[in-house]
């Protein structure tokens, strides 16, 4: 029998790939199986409410439901910017994520450097697990905390500057509007900075001591160690988590300010998610609110793709892309 | 050992200060809510720093352990818990362990499936419309489903399968076993590192989940703790409870909406705070495994 060219033969057909997928598939069945209920519940609960978003594309009631709801294009975004309340929401959450960044994002890394100095093994501990502490506590809990500390009727503060002779009362400072933004940012920090600090402190645990030894013997002093030695090796850590961060902007912080806000600070903390959620489902208008998530999704991921181009411009493998693939 | 100069010895001083004020300022909150809760609620008024409990009494507990509500919010949110991280911890390793093998065909396609949805979502309204045509509205189901497997927890659980050498499973499928033995006789074992820190991420976001409760629960009988928490923090709230109570017992007048307050945000809060100075390293080795690389 004539051999076909070895070209022929070593050129696989889709045909063949598809052979080999269902051949690959009987064989090792289990592993369909066993991925089914996860690849099942991404469907439903990610994938399918992503069809709803068309919402934000029609005449949506829902009453009528899908069949009765003619596409519309833009209009609802049109209508959706045209809305002070939107504008506000954005606004906010602009500033908001802007404050949290500039103040968050050093806070953890001072924090480490702080703590890093620390020699007393125990006392060391005991810090990192004192600091850590809020991370776990959620946002409702936290508003009652800043209630109890800082109350004008029988908080801490208040009762504090009593005893000191002070007479006036402290300000409310959860209903308090000029200052709610740096409420909110304060406690932003407070409750995360701890967390923070894990990634920083094991990145210092790997710097080779004897750089520190070196720089000790040419007459740095401790200052001088952590600008030139442990600064300097967190910097590619630093970039990236702070490239993450901004790709992260269009989330202000949705639990904690939806846990603390009031009607009172509304109109400084009101950010889009939490427009979302009044417009939608308080007052039902789904085609704005879903427009309005829309908005927030997309711009969202196009901050994330691009921040996420950069870092790895600058750290190769370090994107977010490799987290999702390794290996 | 090097001799530290006065400048260094300064500095290192006010370092450790400003770290005690600091770790002070993230543990004493809870210290005082909780010893208000069991201060005489008139002694208490007066505010200021809390280091012991003034006229030690457990009165607002009382009062606050005769609402049914509590209790049915407690043990919502306690089965919630349960229920959904253990659901949660089984579905990410079952789905994390195909996911892990190199030789499993669709491998990069359902991982990009899954990480997309990290970058971009429906969102609330979608979302809610969904859980509201099947019906799950008002159930257990809507706490416990739609989160019920993170993307992110599910990496790292993969992240951290791929580090078990290949060698204990090929010899395992070798004597014959199948792939859902070789997943929880061999691997989950060797993985408890990552399971415990996935479990704890999980188990402290379904006990401090607050926003489905709000969404998808209007039954006051199937709310959760931390929503009953809020409206207990509003002023309407706790007065509702107090004037509930105030009928009952002669001595209730004596309790004030705040130490009612401080009583709620104790019983919220003291799982988390016993349970978390020995899990801690768990949730730390988790954070690493998920963020550094190698």
């Amino acid at each position: 029998m004539k051999r076909p060219s070895p070209t022929l033969l070593a050129r696989k057909t889709s045909t063949d790939r598809l052979i080999g997928l269902y051949r690959y598939m009987r064989k090792d069945y289990m592993l369909y199986l066993m991925i089914l209920p996860g690849i099942a519940y991404i469907l439903i609960f990610k994938y399918w409410p992503m069809y709803g978003i068309s919402i934000a594309f029609r005449d949506f009631s829902i009453f009528k439901g899908y069949a009765d709801a003619p596409w519309v294009g833009l209009r609802n975004f049109v209508n959706l910017f045209g809305k002070a309340g939107f504008i506000r929401a954005l606004k906010n959450n602009i500033i908001i994520s802007l404050l949290k960044l500039i103040m968050g994002f050093p806070t953890p890394i001072i924090l480490s450097l702080m703590i890093n100095e620390l020699s007393n093994l125990k006392y060391k501990k005991l810090i990192q697990t004192s600091v850590i502490l809020p991370n776990f506590v959620s946002w409702v809990v936290i508003n009652g905390l800043l209630y109890a500390i800082f109350s004008p009727s029988s908080g801490a503060i208040q009762g504090l500057l009593a005893a000191f002779g002070y007479d006036g009362k402290f300000p409310n400072l959860l209903t308090d509007k000029s200052n709610f933004r740096m409420v909110i940012v304060l406690s932003h920090i407070w409750k995360g900075a701890g967390m923070g600090t894990i990634v920083y402190l094991a990145a210092i645990a790997g710097i080779d001591r004897e750089q520190y030894e070196a720089a000790a013997i040419d007459g740095a002093g401790r200052l001088s160690q952590m600008w030139h030695i442990t600064l300097a090796s967190l910097r590619s850590t630093i970039v990236i988590l702070l490239i993450f961060r901004v790709g992260e902007m269009m989330y202000a912080g949705f639990d904690q300010i939806f846990a603390i806000s009031n009607p009172l600070v509304i109109s400084v903390a009101d950010i889009i998610d939490t427009y979302v959620y009044t417009i939608g489902l308080e007052q039902r208008n789904f085609m704005l609110a879903t427009a309005a998530g829309l908005f927030q999704s997309f711009i969202g991921l196009m901050l994330v793709l691009i921040t996420n181009a950069i870092a790895n411009r600058i750290e190769p493998d370090s994107s977010l892309m490799n987290f999702a693939k390794r290996k | 050992m090097n001799k530290k100069t006065a400048p260094e010895i300064f500095g290192l001083s006010l370092n450790a200060i400003l770290l005690f004020i600091f770790a002070f300022s993230t543990t004493y909150p809870f210290w005082h809510v909780i010893m208000y809760s069991i201060s005489d609620s008139r002694a208490a008024m007066s505010g200021g720093l809390f280091f012991i409990p003034r006229d030690p009494t457990l009165l607002a507990y009382r009062m606050l352990f005769k609402t049914k509500l509590i209790f049915i919010v407690y043990r919502n949110t306690i089965i919630r818990t349960v229920v959904g991280t253990g659901l949660s911890v089984l579905l990410s390793s079952l789905t994390a362990y195909p996911l892990s093998l190199a030789r499993f065909k669709g491998r990069s396609f359902f991982s990009l499936m899954i990480f997309f949805t990290m970058l971009f979502s429906g969102g609330m309204i979608p979302t809610y419309l969904v859980v509201k045509t099947l019906g799950l509205l008002d159930s257990l189901w809507a706490l416990i489903l739609p989160g019920a497997m993170s993307a992110y927890n599910m990496f790292i659980l993969r992240n951290f399968f791929q580090s078990i050498p290949n060698s204990l499973e090929e010899s395992a499928l070798l004597d014959g076993a199948n792939p859902l033995q070789v997943l929880f006789q061999i691997i989950l074992p060797l993985s408890a590192p990552a399971l415990a820190a996935i479990a704890m991420f999980y188990g402290v976001g379904n006990w401090n989940s607050y926003l489905d409760g709000v969404l998808y629960i209007n039954d006051a009988n199937k709310q959760i703790l931390q929503v009953y928490l809020r409206t207990m923090l509003g002023t309407a709230g706790a007065k509702g409870v107090l004037g509930d109570i105030s009928g009952n017992l002669t001595d209730a007048s004596s309790l004030t909406e705040e130490t009612m307050k401080m009583v709620t945000i104790t019983v919220s809060v003291i799982p988390v705070l016993i349970v978390y100075p020995f899990l801690q390293k768990y949730y730390t080795k988790g954070i690493l495994i998920g963020s550094v690389k190698g």
